[in-house]
């Protein structure tokens, strides 16, 4: 968590390896994110919150068959792979539209469906639920909580404004502000210490000094 | 390799779709290039066969040295815009970062792009040459095949390679490339798209020589409207040759650095 302009976004790339550091390494499961690119992103799945992101012209399955053979992906495997994901996401009835007329929550679900497609260990959300009306939010918010988040027992790393997100589908927070840790805590130790997330990003966000 | 191929594919099937809804993109596509084909058979009616000592060393007539010229040089400039502008879209479509966060490359992604416009852009070429024999009569029953194929590819090379240092411009400065500039409308005014480049005065004709247009369009007549051979057609080849080798390895370094530099102080995606 962090305000806007804290590093959030920057800091996800950087560990999904779509930026480099300035200096200094960042490990992914062992591997090296700056000299072993690749390598390392074969263990992240980034959902982008960018709604631009998709081929507009496209289906939801034709999108997804291009970003899965990029991701190393083909033939049964691939369609086996998209119409779990197709399903898990709860875009059925859609898969073969353009995504030109999807709304907002259904472009973040075929993201969704996107990040997971390679079957990554370490999920990253940056601020999946930044553009949804609160229904969409929710529901959005529902599924990485029922269908990834305690199906799979994925590493879920998410960028959030939202504290009562955060509760709910993290269990660590780390705040981050201008660049800089802020805070790295327990959310299951902040409720033991009766103290709301939202009250200890404000006194992180309030100290001086990491 | 065969995961390129594949990857390949994707990219030409994803373009192939997406420009499948454009109906009526490709036929305009044409419908341009009759216009072109039209006014230089005009244009070449104004010349009477061998009333340009210029236009001898190619055949006498301006109507086939033209074709020959416009429908080359209109696809050397689209080999020479295809990864700037694949990278423009996709930075613009908000596609970049999702097609980076993927386990393929920038340099393959960028490279794979543009192979649509590449094969989109030879049917359009042959599809001048055809019209031009069908409609307009130009003969091209002497033409070398193993020769022209050979400059036609080299050529194809050298213009690639100015293609992804013209892209690295785009991500390095993000707007102003210098090098499509050069080689794309003046290359082709200069290199002798339009008239023999031995009518320009002596200076101009200096710095068409630097140009590797001038090279490529020399040699594709020569094969195609009067039967060379590519001994007969050594010295262009080799300039060609020349060139690829070592612009495309640096090209693709220079590239390479590019895309490095963007993704460490963060401006890959800014456009």
């Amino acid at each position: 968590m962090g305000p806007n302009g804290a590093g959030k976004t920057t800091l996800l790339k950087l560990i999904g390896a779509l930026l480099l550091p300035s200096e200094g390494d960042i490990f992914v499961g062992g591997v090296n994110t700056v000299s072993h690119g690749l390598e390392a992103r074969k263990s992240v799945g980034f959902v982008l919150n960018e709604e631009r992101s998709f081929f507009w012209r496209l289906t939801a399955i034709q999108n997804l068959e291009f970003f899965g053979a990029l991701d190393n992906l083909w033939g049964a495997d691939l369609d086996d792979r998209i119409h779990e994901l197709i399903g898990l996401v709860g875009l059925g009835d859609v898969a073969d539209r353009p995504v030109s007329g999807f709304s907002s929550g259904m472009k973040q679900r075929l993201a969704l469906a996107r990040g997971l497609i390679a079957e990554p260990d370490i999920l990253i959300l940056d601020e999946p639920t930044r553009a949804l009306d609160p229904i969409a939010a929710e529901e959005l918010t529902e599924l990485i909580l029922d269908r990834i988040h305690q199906d799979s027992r994925k590493t879920l790393l998410i960028a959030t404004h939202r504290p009562e997100e955060a509760v709910r589908l993290c269990n660590k927070v780390l705040v981050i502000d201008n660049g800089r840790l802020k805070g790295f805590d327990r959310i299951a130790e902040l409720s033991e210490k009766g103290m709301s997330l939202l009250e200890y990003y404000r006194e992180r966000l309030q100290a001086d000094t990491e | 390799m065969i995961a390129s191929l594949r990857k390949a594919w994707a990219f030409l099937l994803r373009d192939f779709r997406i420009e499948s809804g454009y109906k009526t993109s490709f036929l305009m596509r044409v419908v341009e290039s009759m216009t072109l084909l039209v006014l230089f058979y005009f244009l070449g009616e104004l010349i009477a066969p061998g009333g340009s000592p210029a236009l001898g060393r190619y055949g006498d007539r301006y109507l086939p040295f033209a074709i020959v010229g416009v429908a080359f040089a209109r696809y050397f400039d689209l080999t020479l815009k295809m990864f700037s502008e694949s990278i423009r879209l996709a930075q613009v479509t908000g596609c970049l970062d999702a097609m980076l966060s993927s386990q393929t490359g920038c340099v393959p992604i960028v490279l794979m792009s543009s192979l649509y416009s590449l094969v989109s852009g030879g049917l359009q070429l042959l599809l001048i040459l055809l019209a031009g024999t069908l409609a307009f009569g130009v003969d091209f029953g002497r033409i070398n095949l193993p020769a022209t194929v050979l400059i036609f590819l080299l050529s194809i090379l050298t213009f690639v390679s100015f293609g992804v240092l013209s892209a690295a411009m785009v991500v390095w400065l993000k707007k102003g490339d210098p090098i499509t500039w050069i080689l794309s409308g003046f290359g082709a005014i200069m290199g002798g798209a339009y008239f023999p480049t031995s009518i320009m005065p002596g200076w101009m004709q200096k710095i068409s020589l630097v140009l590797p247009i001038t090279y490529s369009l020399d040699a594709l007549r020569l094969t195609m409207l009067k039967g060379y051979s590519i001994g007969m057609v050594a010295n262009p080849v080799e300039i060609l040759l020349a060139m690829t080798a070592v612009l495309l390895p640096a090209s693709l370094i220079i590239f390479a650095a590019a895309v490095r530099k963007g993704r460490r102080e963060g401006t890959l995606l800014e456009y």
